[in-house]
């Protein structure tokens, strides 16, 4: 579904992405984590070409992201974004935010659209808040409105960037939770979070980045509870607070 | 007296000479300020528009000319209009018009900062939220940046209108007899009432600036501008005030000063 071939990207002459290979399957749920200008985001807006590669390819869907041929607005229509800070539009209520880009892109009805967006309002639990404007909404609501906003496009793929970091505590489960039911769907996704009980629950895969590269990559247990580089160690015992336990050293 | 006196001249205030000469008065302030902003509208927002772009032979030629106008007293380019226009057109060119297309680039000038702050003021992750649904960036700027770049404009863009109102004042010097003229031919003709005729020309112009006001509210309101309370007129905030507290409330940001007193 989403292939990276050797990709390299400079800002100026600072090497953000380093020779990025990662293929992921259709349905598959990948959880990307790593240090603080690691290149997540970077990698993450890649994939719907909000940031431009310098070097290699990337693959999805069958578009080549290289070739200037391909169509963004197709592309990104497939593609599903939601952000660490929402961006929901402050102008337009819950409701029309969701149905503005299906009417405008895909040339929905109005009442298309409004059907189509009423179920996901449901579905994100939030249909009683449907004529709210953003300022109205927690923080929580407004990411599981902004879900729903690119749902609506009924994409391929689902990226997200830190959709919860932003959020008090109590906020973070409401949005896993649509996050969750949206995996087991079987949408292909994936996430930069440092949720860890969410990537244990629901990821396929986790790829850890460091310094602009993938560092490793593999299942939750591989990489959470028995990397093999130090630097991945290090990390998830400063971000998770896991104890360094060094499964190699037991067997030993 | 003397002012209740004025309204002898009313119609003079008010209309000028017409309907037996040219329009003139506060109709002739209006209809030059609604004019001029009609004419410099799109040239404004073009040359703010273009001053964001980061390419040199687009954003230097709208940077020159705006900051070329900006530095300029307005009744200067009223004069060099005045004596170039009609090297331009001929000589026939009406002092009417000759004032509405200064008024127009001046007001360009302005408008297009306040177009370009506008745009620039909305966070660009609702540029990236829009173009990730598979809009294009026309479709973002019609219907994600440019609705919520107007309503950030709206309240400095009534109060450059306001401004350019009473600016209108300033073609009286190439002869025009809009409000300001007419109450100096009146004060001329009875120099004895003459600050009669200059109270009369100041109640002119405040009540046409205070009714644009006024509409302008309504229309912030209905279109939902962000940030309301900051165009309340009557929006206090006594803890900002570097005063002795009036009222037994805490140094912290509550909004005291509209509260009622304590029920203790
Ligand atoms: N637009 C930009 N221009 C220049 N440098 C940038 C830009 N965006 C990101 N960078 C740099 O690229 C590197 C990777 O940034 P990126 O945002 O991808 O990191 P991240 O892993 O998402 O970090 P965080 O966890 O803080 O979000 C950082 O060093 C950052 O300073
Ligand atoms: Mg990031």
């Amino acid at each position: 579904m989403i292939k990276f071939i050797a990709t390299n990207k400079w800002f100026k002459d600072r090497h953000v992405l380093k020779n990025i290979n990662l293929e992921i399957a259709k349905g598959e749920v990948i959880v990307i984590c790593g240090p603080s200008g690691a290149g997540k985001s970077t990698l993450i807006r890649t994939i719907n070409k909000l940031e431009p590669i310098d070097d290699g390819e990337i693959i999805v869907d069958g578009m080549y992201l290289s070739d200037p041929k391909t169509d963004l607005t197709l592309l990104r229509a497939e593609i599903g974004m939601v952000f660490q800070h929402f961006n929901l539009y402050p102008h337009k209520s819950a409701i029309k935010n969701i149905t503005l880009a299906p009417r405008k892109v895909r040339g929905l009805s109005k009442n298309q659209a409004t059907d189509r967006a009423e179920k996901l309002l449901d579905k994100v639990g939030l249909i009683h808040r449907r004529d709210a404007f953003p300022v109205q909404l927690s923080g929580g609501e407004q990411q599981r409105v902004a879900i729903a906003r690119s749902l609506a496009m009924e994409p391929k793929i689902m990226l997200f960037d830190e959709p919860t970091s932003a959020l008090d505590p109590e906020l973070i489960n409401e949005v896993l939770d649509v996050m969750t039911s949206l995996a087991k769907e079987g949408m292909t996704m994936v996430v930069v979070t440092h949720e860890i009980g969410f990537a244990q629950k629901v990821a396929d895969r986790v790829v850890f980045m460091d310094d602009g590269e993938i560092l490793e990559e593999g299942t939750p247990p591989d990489i959470f509870v028995n990397p093999r580089h130090q630097r991945t160690k290090e990390f998830m015992s400063s971000v998770f607070h896991i104890p360094i336990f060094d499964a190699n050293q037991e067997e030993d | 007296m003397d002012l209740l006196g004025q309204l002898v001249n009313i119609k003079f205030y008010l209309l000028g000479s017409y309907p037996k000469g040219d329009v003139g008065g506060l109709l002739l302030n209006i209809i030059m300020a609604l004019m001029a902003l009609g004419l410099s509208f799109g040239a404004g927002a073009l040359l703010g528009y273009s001053r964001l772009s980061c390419r040199l032979y687009i954003k230097i030629p709208s940077m020159a000319i705006v900051e070329t106008v900006r530095a300029t007293p307005l009744i200067m380019i009223i004069f060099w209009i005045y004596f170039f226009l009609p090297y331009i057109f001929g000589g026939n060119v009406t002092l009417f018009w000759s004032a509405v297309v200064s008024l127009a680039i001046y007001a360009a000038a302005y408008q297009s900062e306040i177009v370009r702050a506008g745009i620039i003021a909305v966070p660009r992750g609702q540029l990236e939220a829009a173009l990730s649904t598979g809009m294009s960036r026309y479709k973002a700027m019609m219907y994600v940046i440019l609705p919520q770049a107007f309503r950030i404009m709206l309240p400095s863009f009534v109060s450059f209108f306001v401004s350019l109102f009473k600016d209108t004042s300033t073609v009286f010097i190439i002869g025009i007899i809009e409000l300001t003229q007419a109450g100096i031919i009146i004060s001329q003709r009875e120099p004895d009432k003459i600050y009669a005729a200059y109270v009369s020309m100041g109640i002119g112009f405040w009540c046409v600036s205070f009714a644009i006001s006024r509409v302008a509210r309504r229309l912030e309101e209905r279109i939902g501008v962000f940030d309301l309370e900051s165009i309340r007129p009557d929006a206090c905030r006594d803890e900002f005030m570097l005063l002795p507290r009036e009222k037994k409330t805490g140094e912290g940001m509550t909004p005291a000063a509209c509260e009622p007193e304590d029920s203790k």
